[in-house]
């Protein structure tokens, strides 16, 4: 029920299932335990309050339309949702032609705590869900450089060469911290994976 | 570009279109994939479960109210309802949480009696009521030897003008018994009946209303700020 407790995934599955059959209860109730983190998500994505609420609104309006669709041996239920908001945020970010003004700051505390150390934030590493701290861990183990080039692609929908620009890098060493991180976390989370690829 | 016989590039691909650096025509061709290829598909759906979970790693923020208001108009939900009845069937995973909230009732209760031995009174029912970030506003404790149920704010919102706060005993089934209104005070001693520890009471709420109380005797009428178990020890 709480936005400060990890997010159990069973539980939103069975208030996924209550949704897929419109119940009401059963969406608030996902709702409620799951907004704050995607608001705060896409929030850090668009940096704009409108931007953001817009994003979840219509990410939920979705949720609530395909929960029928949903394939729980596909996806977790929060990267299902999350999945969801993001594309409704992407649409808007590539719309609107803007997003956070990354120059300044490329990353808040919190996601640049997470990125460089999740060990060290264990309360808020507790509030993830199971997937999220595996990921953690694993990025744990990337150097810290490759790490933020990686974060910075996916929180900021940035290419190759906008990444090379932010962080003046060449983009041939973007292209492969990229391409190596990618192999790395695929290789660590390979272990404990429920959805193995091709 | 044939995705289907070259699983390297395939992965390749699939993992930058999550990550999100696949732009321009390359992500346009690499999408027509998506819907046509069933293959590409699962592989994209296995890098979306190894990447998706780093938007956790963003600091979460509450959003405004009205986002959901808006939602529930959009979809033709019940809105003035939704939040108060969510005890009810549907709500899963509600009455199991019950488990885990007992004891931290049971915590709080033990810190009250340490602090209150010398007095000596009988408490025997404790209750911590929580917003919705799980923050303790409200205890309240229940003293059947001397019959009194006594109501203290930890942190106390502004309400604003013209509102004011209302305790409810909320049992399993039927209505909600109003217990009192609290109208800005920061601590309240009421006599223990059985509308508030009757057999069947799970739980107390807190709800915003106008002043004087809800005007609805059958329930609350504004949204649920703070609830918790209400445990008898």
């Amino acid at each position: 029920m709480s936005n400060t407790q990890a997010i159990d995934a069973n539980q939103l599955l069975a208030w996924l299932r209550g949704t897929a059959q419109g119940d009401a209860t059963a969406f608030r109730a996902l709702y409620d335990a799951t907004s704050a983190r995607l608001y705060g998500f896409v929030l850090r994505m668009l940096g704009q309050r409108e931007l953001a609420e817009e994003a979840l609104q219509e990410g939920f309006v979705a949720i609530w339309h395909h929960a029928g669709s949903y394939q729980s041996q596909l996806a977790a239920p929060m990267t299902w949702m999350t999945t969801i908001v993001r594309n409704k945020a992407l649409d808007l970010l590539r719309r609107t032609g803007g997003g956070a003004d990354t120059d300044a700051s490329p990353f808040d505390g919190a996601v640049s705590e997470a990125l460089q150390d999740p060990a060290a934030t264990p309360i808020e590493s507790l509030m993830m869900s199971r997937d999220a701290g595996a990921l953690a861990d694993c990025m744990a183990e990337l150097a810290g450089s490759h790490r933020q080039v990686v974060g910075l692609a996916f929180f900021h929908d940035l290419s190759h060469s906008e990444v090379a620009h932010r962080l003046a890098l060449p983009i041939g060493t973007v292209k492969t911290w990229i391409r190596r991180s990618l192999e790395k976390l695929k290789a660590c989370l390979g272990e404990g994976e429920r959805h193995e690829s091709a | 570009m044939n995705l289907r016989n070259n699983p390297a590039l395939c992965d390749k691909l699939a993992a930058e279109y999550v990550l999100g650096t696949l732009k321009g025509g390359a992500r346009r061709r690499f999408e027509r994939h998506l819907r046509d290829d069933a293959v590409v598909r699962r592989t994209t759906d296995a890098w979306q479960a190894r990447l998706v979970p780093m938007a956790e790693f963003a600091r979460a923020a509450a959003p405004a109210g009205q986002v959901w208001e808006r939602i529930a108009r959009r979809l033709n939900l019940p809105v003035r309802h939704a939040a108060w009845k969510f005890w009810r069937h549907g709500s899963l995973g509600f009455w199991r949480s019950l488990g885990t909230a007992s004891t931290v009732a049971a915590l709080v209760l033990a810190t009250v009696l340490g602090t209150q031995r010398l007095s000596a009174p009988r408490l025997d029912y404790v209750s911590t009521l929580s917003d919705d970030k799980a923050q303790p506003v409200l205890v309240v404790t229940g003293d059947s030897r001397r019959q009194r149920l006594s109501v203290r704010l930890t942190g106390l919102e502004r309400v604003a003008d013209g509102k004011t706060l209302q305790l409810w005993a909320v049992p399993k089934q039927g209505k909600p018994r109003s217990l009192a209104v609290l109208a800005g005070r920061s601590e309240v001693e009421l006599p223990l009946t059985e509308r508030a520890v009757g057999a069947d009471v799970a739980m107390l709420a807190v709800s915003l209303e106008p002043q004087g109380g809800s005007p609805d005797p059958d329930g609350p009428t504004g949204p649920i700020l703070y609830k918790g178990v209400w445990v008898k020890l």
